[in-house]
């Protein structure tokens, strides 16, 4: 079944692909044109997909839920831990990031604590100091 | 003896100082990151190559160093494999049917040496190989037009599940989405913006080093919760760290046997190391399996996969070098390298680049001799360091993946990109589609994409210069058997299946 979601998902976006590439226009002594390579490759997809809804695979195991919910939870870590690197500065955020992904990895929240601290800290110095990459520091709201 | 002048030369390059460190460094860390649980060779490799790029080394260098890795991920997955039951890496799998019942009988450090030794010749088999063959193949493959380079791509694209047995259908849908994905962007031929959506950001198409980084570590992390959650069992005593250097020979024949056909696994297109692995073994099963010994802790179950994985993984950089069409999926991470390093690979890289070549091959015949030292010897900081708990070491990974990313532009959209491809990758692995041909079709994409544009503008559109030419033609037999060959055995496989 699921196979099927994805195989018509893939369908949709591959015809809906080959469709949005028809406007584009080909150049000068280019007989192909930047249209038709993306819709072979679309069309191809499309059929493919079709296969996939024709025969699925068996369903894989649903995971347990607290899986998931932690799945969740990494997930808005990582896109929190991107909106807050600019604003924050590279060591503030890093600390609050590795210290989030430690516990939901399942470590104390003591130890998740220092692992973020030093995380935070030695990645800092090692990339930015010793390696020389430019990493943004302080919050930017102090220049 | 052009091949020895151009060793010679090679050696020149990868001794000066920095290239040595750089080679001992990779050796280190490959071991380390194919030891661990849950990172292979792509992710090590993925997530090394923007710090590789901070570091502001000479192609050459970040060439060598990456490399090393790449050979050090290979010792590594044994590790676990014996120590733990779990492979530290793909390819390791078979490793764990005869060499944790050692271990648990007590001779892990027996089977830890065995395999070291079996990894040295499989390596050295490849390096060889790589030495002679590369070199001839490249020499062949100056004839190549664009209607046969894009023959090679099809056939790449087509064969890349091999005789895996997975469904064929999702790998080719998988390479299908890779090259649609490579796609977007503006039209280098044309200026055209392709599937941008109106989006600057996306002008310049999808970074490949950006998206193997999200398909294959951050899907791992969001993964680890399904996979690994409860393995709990610890490793099994290491005991005495120094095997006899008797017994560290016992295997010797099968890991000569395993590393010639996990060498030819590897060249072949779309086979790869675990292809290797399984083949050596299977084959070494087959021809010495008198006693029913194996499965239960017999050394010769354990030099064959070893040599074979090792001996595939330096055979696949030969179609990667030469060809520029790599068949598995740490190569392609390798060609993303190249590529971002403004380094075309294909035939012309021995005739323009001769240090960059050689000194890679020079520098994996030393990291050959290091891994060896710091997989019998040393080996024991490495089962201790298979301790340190996941809690530390995941989201350090995560951290520096970041970094690496961030650096490269300095945006934080390649960043949210990325965590977009890791989204991607986990829902592809849940449908059980191979992330492998995605990366190659993002990575090959555009120069497939080129080289078919440039076939019909030489032949003023008329599609039968596709067929016209002979190599291309046989690309294309051969192609249109192994697809057969793996349509076959997936039959085969879902007959017994449904019918339960």
């Amino acid at each position: 079944m699921i196979d099927r979601i994805a195989g018509a998902v893939i369908f949709m976006v591959s015809v809906s692909a080959v469709w949005v590439a028809r406007d584009y226009k080909a150049g000068f002594g280019d007989p192909l044109g930047p249209a038709l390579f993306p819709q072979m490759v679309a069309a191809a997809a499309a059929l493919l997909s079709l296969g996939l809804i024709l025969r699925p695979d068996p369903n894989p195991d649903a995971q347990p839920l607290p899986a998931f919910i932690r799945q969740a939870f990494t997930l808005a870590v990582l896109v929190g831990y991107v909106l807050l690197l600019e604003p924050l500065g590279f060591p503030l955020s890093t600390m609050l990031g590795t210290a989030c992904l430690a516990l939901l990895f399942g470590a104390e929240p003591k130890k998740a604590g220092v692992t973020g601290v030093a995380v935070g800290v030695s990645l800092y110095l090692i990339f930015d100091n010793l390696l020389g990459l430019p990493l943004p520091l302080a919050p930017a709201t102090f220049g | 003896m052009d091949i020895l002048n151009s060793l010679i030369g090679g050696i020149a390059v990868a001794v000066t100082p920095l290239n040595l460190a750089l080679a001992v460094f990779g050796c280190f860390a490959g071991t380390l990151i194919g030891a661990l649980p849950g990172l292979g060779p792509v992710n090590g490799v993925a997530i090394l190559i923007p710090v590789a790029f901070a570091m502001k080394l000479e192609p050459s260098s970040a060439l060598i160093m990456l490399s090393c890795i790449y050979y050090g991920c290979m010792y590594g997955g044994r590790i676990s494999s014996i120590m733990l039951n779990i492979p530290g890496d793909e390819p390791a799998i078979m490793t764990t049917l005869d060499g944790y019942p050692m271990a648990r009988r007590g001779q892990a450090a027996k089977a830890l040496g065995i395999s070291a030794v079996a990894s040295f010749v499989g390596a050295t088999v490849a390096t060889l190989g790589l030495t002679f063959f590369a070199p001839l193949l490249a020499k062949a493959a100056i004839h190549f037009g664009p209607a046969d380079y894009f023959a090679l791509y099809v056939m790449a694209f087509a064969t890349i599940g091999g005789v895996t047995g997975v469904n064929p259908f999702k790998t080719l849908l998988a390479a299908m989405i890779g090259l649609l994905l490579a796609s977007v962007g503006l039209d280098p031929g044309t200026g055209t913006a392709r599937f941008t959506f109106g989006s600057f950001h996306l002008y310049d198409g999808f970074d490949p080093i950006v998206a193997i980084v999200g398909l294959f570590a951050v899907s791992e992390i969001i993964m680890y919760f399904e996979s690994h959650a409860l393995s709990g069992a610890g490793p099994v005593k290491l005991g005495r760290t120094l095997p006899r250097l008797r017994e560290v020979f016992e295997g010797f024949g099968a890991s000569i046997r395993g590393a010639l056909i996990g060498f030819v696994c590897g060249v072949l297109p779309g086979a790869g190391a675990s292809l290797g692995a399984f083949v050596s073994y299977s084959t070494e099963k087959q021809l010495n399996d008198k006693n029913g010994t194996f499965g239960t802790g017999d050394p010769r179950g354990i030099a064959a996969p070893e040599a074979g994985n090792n001996a595939a993984s330096g055979g696949a950089l030969i179609p990667m070098l030469t060809l520029g069409v790599p068949g598995s999926g740490t190569t392609a991470v390798m060609l993303a390298l190249l590529v971002s390093l403004n380094i075309q690979p294909g035939p012309l890289l021995f005739e323009r680049q001769p240090d960059l070549v050689w000194g890679l091959i020079a520098a994996l015949y030393l990291a050959n001799v290091v891994l060896l030292l710091l997989n019998i010897p040393m080996v024991g900081i490495f089962t201790r360091l298979l301790s340190l708990p996941q809690w530390f070491l995941m989201p350090v990974v995560v951290m520096v993946s970041f970094i690496g990313i961030y650096s490269i532009s300095h945006s934080t959209f390649d960043l949210f990109v990325m965590i977009g491809f890791g989204l991607l990758g986990y829902a592809l692995r849940k449908f059980d589609i191979s992330l492998v041909p995605v990366v190659l079709g993002l990575l090959l994409g555009a120069d497939m994409e080129n080289n078919l544009r440039r076939a019909l503008s030489i032949s003023g559109g008329d599609f039968n210069i596709l067929l016209q030419s002979p190599i291309a033609l046989a690309i294309y037999a051969f192609t249109a058997l192994m697809l057969a060959f793996s349509f076959g055995i997936a039959m085969r496989r879902r007959g017994p299946r449904s019918a339960k």
